[in-house]
């Protein structure tokens, strides 16, 4: 039994997928079954790999996005009766491109390593908390940058939609459409239920936003610019109407305070504070 | 050390500071004003470009000198409220000590010259930043040996005098590097040793980086978005984490820069735990902009072109454009506005234009003045400057 899953997400983008999916295929399918979602592609765009295809009209229209995509492949996984094999899930945007093979394995002996871990986030070269961490370190974060992370099935369990769990409202709240400060949400939740997230730098990725700036006719979504903008525009509207906060910097106190009381409960966590 | 009231005020009201860039006159007359009528301390922080020695020339602010800014807003300020703060003195900080291409040690007595004159005019809050070198970036090591030189003239001077001054450290690189954590650490341990070794007070207020910058009329860093900068650490993390070491060293965190930032973000400093913030450009766009609004609203369009034509030429916007610049003339000469305001050919217009609306209006200044307060009470709002029935 492979206790790892790993989930990519395409729009229209196949070879670039293709691509991801042999290269974690070959260094880590010992350990990881890799499932494919299409988020809307065309017909002709389909990953040949791909797993589900997302094609009912909106999806087709504007994509699923992160928080829709990855809900609606975990839901897949639970209506297949799937989602209970694995202990591990690693949600990975098509533009992941990692440093060296084996990333599910390291990622994994990393969860093993921190029993408390909900999320962990491979850290980029670009990253100023590459240089704040250091080479093969991992550390808890209150903040994390959305991109490839790696959930532990019990913090998904903990904080995911027990009634009849969809493509909305999975883990990732699908009325956040473009996934604002989703990342910051995700990670108060976890302390908030006595899970921690980290980073490390033990495997490195980094995402290759030149096809989102460059190719974004193709991919069919917003040009970058327009994404940025609406980004922001439409995540404040929605934390304000899910949460009364005007500022995501609430939210961003709000997982704050929760980190901080997590090295309450686990002292012996605290070398692992930033 | 912490100045008492200062202090008191931080802590009973959970609130962050405002330190005012004195753009101009008006400028200077509105803090005064607001500070009066709402019973709040406001830091006036003057760079040695606006307000400096008579022996330098004075600066471009109303042309007044370090003695007669302090003795105007000694005369003005009935209820005390303006603490008169020296912002970014140091070495090179004046356009003559680079114009006449000082050495090190010449500019670090024209600082010194500099910082005198303010001690003696009743500056209470001293900026010592060091870290302008026309010649070289100096490591840090290196800018603490001249911030404790400074540090000892001016504690030496302040005690001839008889005076109580406080300090305030730190560069502002405009980054949110990294290494900015490490080096504020550094830099406080090595200030505890130097004011311990020394008996001085310890610094009340220390600059960092606040993901904070200033260019044309926006803020381009990363406080106000959510967007990363590559090889930077995000300002979730970098600010939190500046925080924790200013507390942690019983020092106020100031932040510089703090220009045209959305009312969403500026209401957050006080939770931040931002203890005190500088706004300056801001206020003297502002103020351009109010004026070139009389010029609309009165159908003047010859005397705005004068003053625009007069603002463009001053060049003075040169250095807050972006590098790949979209901004035009309009633009430019509303970021050059407020550096013409003491000039004869602007006193020219000005005087056409008061002519022209008495009667209209209650007075250029005045209608000038008013709308600056209306900047500043954005804030006072915002920073939980004012009592409880005003938020």
């Amino acid at each position: 039994m492979k206790r790892a899953a790993v989930i990519i997400i395409n729009r229209n983008l196949p070879e670039v997928t293709d691509r991801l999916r042999q290269f974690i295929k070959s260094s880590d399918g010992d350990v990881a079954d890799v499932f494919v979602i299409e988020s809307g592609s065309d017909p002709d765009k389909l990953s040949r790999y791909h797993t589900w295809w997302a094609n009912w009209e909106e999806s087709v229209a504007q994509g699923l996005r992160t928080p829709r995509g990855f809900n609606y492949a975990l839901s897949r996984l639970l209506e297949e009766n799937r989602f209970k094999d694995y202990d591990f899930f690693f949600l990975l945007p098509n533009d992941a491109e990692f440093e060296g093979p084996g990333a599910v394995k390291r990622l994994m002996k990393e969860m093993e390593l921190h029993p408390r871990l909900g999320i962990l986030a491979p850290c980029a070269k670009t990253w100023g908390e590459y240089r704040l961490l250091g080479k093969n370190v991992t550390k808890y974060f209150w903040y994390i940058s959305p991109g490839p992370w790696f959930f532990r099935r019990q913090y998904i369990e903990d904080v995911m939609e027990r009634d009849s769990p969809d493509h909305m409202n999975f883990l990732y709240d699908g009325t956040n459409f473009r996934g604002y400060e989703s990342n910051i949400e995700l990670i108060a939740k976890g302390y908030a239920n006595d899970w921690g997230s980290a980073i490390t730098t033990k495997v490195m990725v980094q995402e290759n936003e030149s096809y989102l700036k460059t190719r974004a006719e193709v991919i069919k979504t917003d040009p970058y610019e327009t994404n940025m903008l609406k980004y922001v525009e439409e995540g404040k509207k929605w934390l304000r109407r899910k949460y009364g906060f005007n500022n995501r910097w609430t939210l961003q106190m709000y997982s704050k305070f929760f980190y901080e009381k997590f090295f309450d409960y686990y002292p012996g966590l605290k070398k692992y504070r930033i | 050390m912490q100045h008492p009231k200062i202090s008191r005020f931080i802590r009973q009201r959970c609130c962050t500071l405002l330190g005012v860039g004195p753009m101009s006159r008006n400028c200077v007359d509105a803090a005064i004003e607001i500070s009066n009528q709402h019973d709040v301390p406001l830091f006036l922080v003057a760079s040695r470009q606006q307000i400096d020695a008579e022996e330098f020339g004075g600066g471009y602010v109303n042309g007044w000198t370090t003695a007669e800014f302090a003795r105007y807003i000694q005369e003005n300020d009935s209820k005390g409220g303006i603490i008169l703060a020296r912002d970014h003195g140091g070495p090179w900080q004046n356009n003559h000590e680079v114009r006449q291409k000082h050495s090190l040690r010449q500019a670090m007595e024209s600082a010194k010259r500099s910082y005198k004159a303010d001690i003696e005019a009743g500056f209470e809050f001293i900026h010592i930043d060091p870290s302008t070198d026309i010649w070289g970036e100096p490591c840090i090591d290196e800018v603490l040996a001249r911030v404790f030189e400074l540090y000892e003239h001016c504690w030496a001077a302040a005690k001839r005098k008889n005076k109580d001054i406080f300090f305030e450290i730190g560069a502002e690189k405009q980054s949110g590097d990294i290494g900015a954590l490490d080096e504020v650490d550094y830099m406080l341990s090595k200030m505890r040793t130097f004011c311990r070794k020394n008996h001085f007070k310890f610094p009340s207020f220390v600059v960092v980086q606040t993901g904070t910058k200033v260019a044309e009329m926006k803020n381009i860093g990363s406080l106000g978005t959510p967007f990363r900068v590559a090889h930077e650490l995000p300002v979730e993390i970098q600010l939190p984490k500046l925080v924790d070491i200013c507390n942690r060293n019983n020092i106020f965190l100031k932040q510089h820069n703090t220009d045209y930032l959305n009312d969403d973000t500026l209401s957050f400093y006080p939770k931040l735990g931002i203890h005190s913030a500088n706004v300056a450009p801001e206020f003297g766009t502002r103020e351009t902009l109010a004026l070139l609004d009389l010029f609309d609203k009165f159908g003047l369009a010859a005397l705005k072109e004068r003053f625009l034509r007069l603002a463009l030429d001053s060049g003075k916007w040169d250095k807050w454009m972006l590098p790949e610049t979209a901004a035009g003339d309009l633009e430019k000469a509303v970021i050059a506005g407020h550096y013409v305001f003491s000039s004869p050919a602007f006193a020219a217009i000005k005087e056409e234009l008061e002519k022209k609306l008495k009667g209209k209006i209650p007075g250029v200044d005045r209608y000038l003045t008013e709308d600056i307060k209306k900047g500043l009470m954005r804030y006072l709002r915002n920073f939980r400057l004012l009592g409880l029935e005003h938020l």
